[in-house]
């Protein structure tokens, strides 16, 4: 029996009936200390001041709140709770909609509403016995250190076989994270051989998709989704290697599908919207990118991106017809919040007050021209570089409000930063002609190829001038810039003379600039924390 | 939005009321078991508390079936199948009927196999099949429910048996016609059949398809339920 004395508790439901009905249950089990909040935010600070050994938080806090998935989500994230705290979803109907919208993280249980005493008390036991057995694994996930997670399966698998089941997941899991993609991909293809599990499958997708293996990726998923059909994880990641291999239609289908079985679910909705916006369905793209902003609003997954993806998939919606009333407000509303919340980011200030320029262009032509006088002084002034996607809408709205010129110059700049990526120039291609813009970059990009290959051979030196003369010719390239400095530091920043020191941190000032968003912002923490160390 | 007015999908308005009418049947439950625990003893245990928990409960797993229904009909029931102790699945049933077990004066007690014998399957599911044989169980038995969980051949099975009258033979002999829904007019055992045996066939391995299977008899000697697991 557990000592019900000794645990704290945390009640997290809207319905102060069923707190009290919880407690009392409690209170006859004999615990002592119960904490209650009828809100996810009370949850999350109840639990930033206070550690709690069980949480009990009921899934569906109302519209609008925050709901248990998302609670959870936080906590976790935040490291609010510990691997050994158990956290029961407390659901309504089944929990089906709820298990399907965990991604990442899963509660402990879920128990469905009704319960009694009795079921409760069974419940909480059982994962108390649960989680004191898997004690190593999940002392290990608190300390992050996935090779102690992986050692401590291997000795409790050695302990009893039987519980060999509880540790797949977790032993997956600690393969990922120390990148041994060999062991990992036949440990998942022996799982699903024998009981396949959409998790397992998702993990074997992801992992193949990862290491390029794209077709490999795509069968893996369609036959999960044959086993799993209602599993919305599963159309997800259908729909990365879609996209990877450019079917980008049938990747928004894919998506559809997901929101159809999981509408709640901020990053999926956001991703549906930029998809359907590429691929021209502007009603489908209103309609994620809406479901996004709102669901974003109490969520950690809140973006700007997804707001300014509204108003442009609304404008573009509207097309030559123009834009209705409501439309207009729907547009100012959602682009206010981008203007209002992000006073110090210039790149958003700039593109709100481009996207609103676009919309009022027909009926407040006035208004129109001053926005964008004013984005363009901000432009002028602005240091941090434009991600490509962003730079590339920024043009193409210039030039829809009368600043060829200015429009062009983005388009160059944007060519001389991202000029290394094809997909980029093609896109940039789109927009213009001009060859300055168009062919400006090619030589740097060559010397970029050759001193890759340089480096690859070993021949550090040849390589560091390959990449020199490229940056002399490109100097906004941040792939050349970051090569610069790694073949720099390749050597020991200890063995850097003050010329290349300097050299290599002027390289790394510039890549600084990139946005955050960009996927080679890792690589450069990495390499910034070597030449500046710290 | 569209100004299109179609027809009302009557059986999505079935399942969000069916919802609503479950969550306002979970406080119903809630409250009365915290206004019962208040009472003095000596005004508890009346034979009328027994038809209440019993109705409660059967009310509440009709809902969940009929929930299961829907979302089976428009195929959106996701399977998510995972390993399971038999004896802490077969312990939080009993533990989820308690009352309606005392208040019927009926025991309940289970055997499992093998003990911490793990099984595959999807907890929610078959948690919900499982739970309505219970209740149905509880209605036609005398005093004792027995619950076993054990290995034949390759498949998991789990039971539920009652010293009952026992399914009526027509039942019995016409099972297969429940289950594939061929005749629906038995009321909600037909129906538990049918959705239990949906349930059970969704679980597979390896081509083999979970089943489902009634019969009188068994140690108890009066209905026996049994759901294979592959």
């Amino acid at each position: 029996m557990l000592a019900w004395n000794q645990k704290t508790f945390l009640i997290v439901d809207d319905f102060s009936d069923f707190r009290s009905s919880v407690r009392s249950m409690l209170r006859e089990l004999g615990v002592k200390e119960v904490d209650t909040a009828d809100n996810g935010e009370q949850a999350i600070k109840a639990c930033s001041q206070k550690r709690y050994d069980f949480i009990l938080h009921d899934f569906n806090l109302g519209d609008g709140k925050k709901n248990g998935q998302q609670v959870l989500e936080d906590l976790m994230t935040d490291r609010l709770i510990s691997h050994e705290s158990v956290f029961v979803m407390v659901t309504a109907e089944n929990s089906q909609a709820m298990v399907m919208s965990a991604l990442e993280w899963e509660p402990d249980a879920y128990l469905t509403k009704p319960f009694n005493r009795a079921g409760l008390a069974q419940r909480l036991e059982k994962i108390v016995q649960r989680k004191t057995l898997l004690k190593p694994i999940l002392q290990a996930l608190d300390r992050g250190k996935p090779a102690e997670v992986l050692a401590a399966c291997v000795n409790l698998t050695k302990q009893d076989p039987r519980f060999a089941p509880l540790c797949l997941r977790y032993k997956a899991d600690a393969l990922r994270d120390l990148n041994q993609h060999e062991p990992l991909e036949a440990f998942l293809k022996s799982i699903l051989a024998d009981r396949p599990q959409p998790w397992a499958y998702a993990a074997l997708g992801k992992l193949l998709h990862k290491r390029g293996r794209n077709g490999e990726a795509q069968t893996v998923y369609e036959e999960a989704i044959r086993a799993f059909n209602s599993m919305p994880v599963l159309f997800d990641g259908l729909a990365d290697v879609l996209i990877a291999s450019g079917d980008n239609r049938r990747a928004q289908k894919m998506l559809e599908e997901a929101v159809r079985l999981s509408p709640y679910a901020v990053r999926r909705q956001r991703l549906l919207g930029k998809l359907a916006l590429e691929n021209q369905d502007f009603d489908g793209a209103s309609k994620a990118y809406r479901q996004a902003v709102s669901q974003g609003q109490f969520s950690r997954f809140k973006d700007p991106e997804t707001n300014l993806g509204l108003a442009q998939a609304l404008i573009s919606k509207g097309g030559d017809r123009g834009l209705d009333a409501r439309t207009r407000v729907e547009i100012n509303q959602t682009l206010g919040e981008v203007a209002k919340e992000h006073t110090n980011d210039a790149g958003l200030q700039v593109r709100a007050r481009l996207m609103k320029a676009t919309s009022v262009a027909t009926s407040d032509p006035e208004m129109a021209a001053k926005l964008t006088a004013q984005a363009m002084e901000r432009l002028e002034g602005m240091e941090q570089f434009l991600s490509a996607d962003a730079a590339l809408a920024v043009a193409s709205q210039l030039k829809q409000l009368g600043q060829e010129s200015a429009g062009a110059g983005i388009l160059k700049s944007c060519a001389e930063i991202y000029g290394d990526d094809p997909a980029v120039m093609q896109n940039i291609a789109r927009q213009t002609d001009d060859p300055g813009i168009l062919s400006a970059g090619k030589a740097a990009i060559d010397l970029n190829l050759q001193g890759i290959r340089s480096y690859r051979a070993g021949k550090l030196g040849e390589a560091q001038d390959l990449f020199r003369k490229g940056l002399a010719l490109q100097p906004k390239n941040i792939s050349i810039a970051l090569n610069m400095a790694q073949s720099l530091l390749h050597m020991g920043v200890q063995n850097l003379d003050a010329a290349s020191l300097q050299e290599c941190r002027n390289s790394l000032k510039m890549v600084g600039k990139m946005p955050e968003s960009d996927p080679r912002y890792d690589r450069y923490q990495k390499l910034r924390l070597k030449a500046f160390g710290e | 939005m569209s100004d299109q007015q179609q027809g009302l999908d009557f059986s999505m308005v079935i399942a969000s009321t069916v919802h609503d009418m479950k969550n306002s049947l979970a406080l119903l439950i809630q409250a009365h078991g915290q206004w019962v625990s208040q009472l003095p003893r000596e005004h508890r245990g009346h034979a009328e508390q027994g038809v209440i928990d019993y109705e409660f409960a059967h009310l509440n797993s009709m809902l969940v079936q009929l929930l299961g229904l829907y979302k089976l009909g428009v195929n959106q029931l996701p399977l998510r199948p995972d390993y399971h102790e038999l004896d802490d699945f077969i312990e939080a049933q009993l533990a989820f009927h308690e009352e309606v077990l005392a208040s019927r004066g009926i025991a309940a007690r289970y055997e499992v196999d093998d003990f911490g014998l793990p099984g595959f399957f999807d907890r929610e599911l078959i948690g919900s099949v499982v739970s309505n044989v219970i209740i149905n169980a509880i209605r036609y038995a005398r005093k004792d429910v027995l619950i076993s969980a054990g290995q034949v051949g390759e498949q998991l099975v789990i039971s539920v048996n009652d010293d009952g009258p026992g399914f009526p033979q027509h039942m019995i002999e016409r099972q297969s016609d429940y289950v594939l829904g061929i005749n629906q007019s038995s009321g909600s055992t037909g129906l538990g059949l049918y959705f239990a045996a949906n349930i059970a066939r969704q679980h597979q391995r390896k081509g083999v398809h979970g089943h489902i299977e009634i019969v009188n008899g068994g140690e108890l000697g009066g209905g026996l339920f049994r759901i294979f697991l592959p």
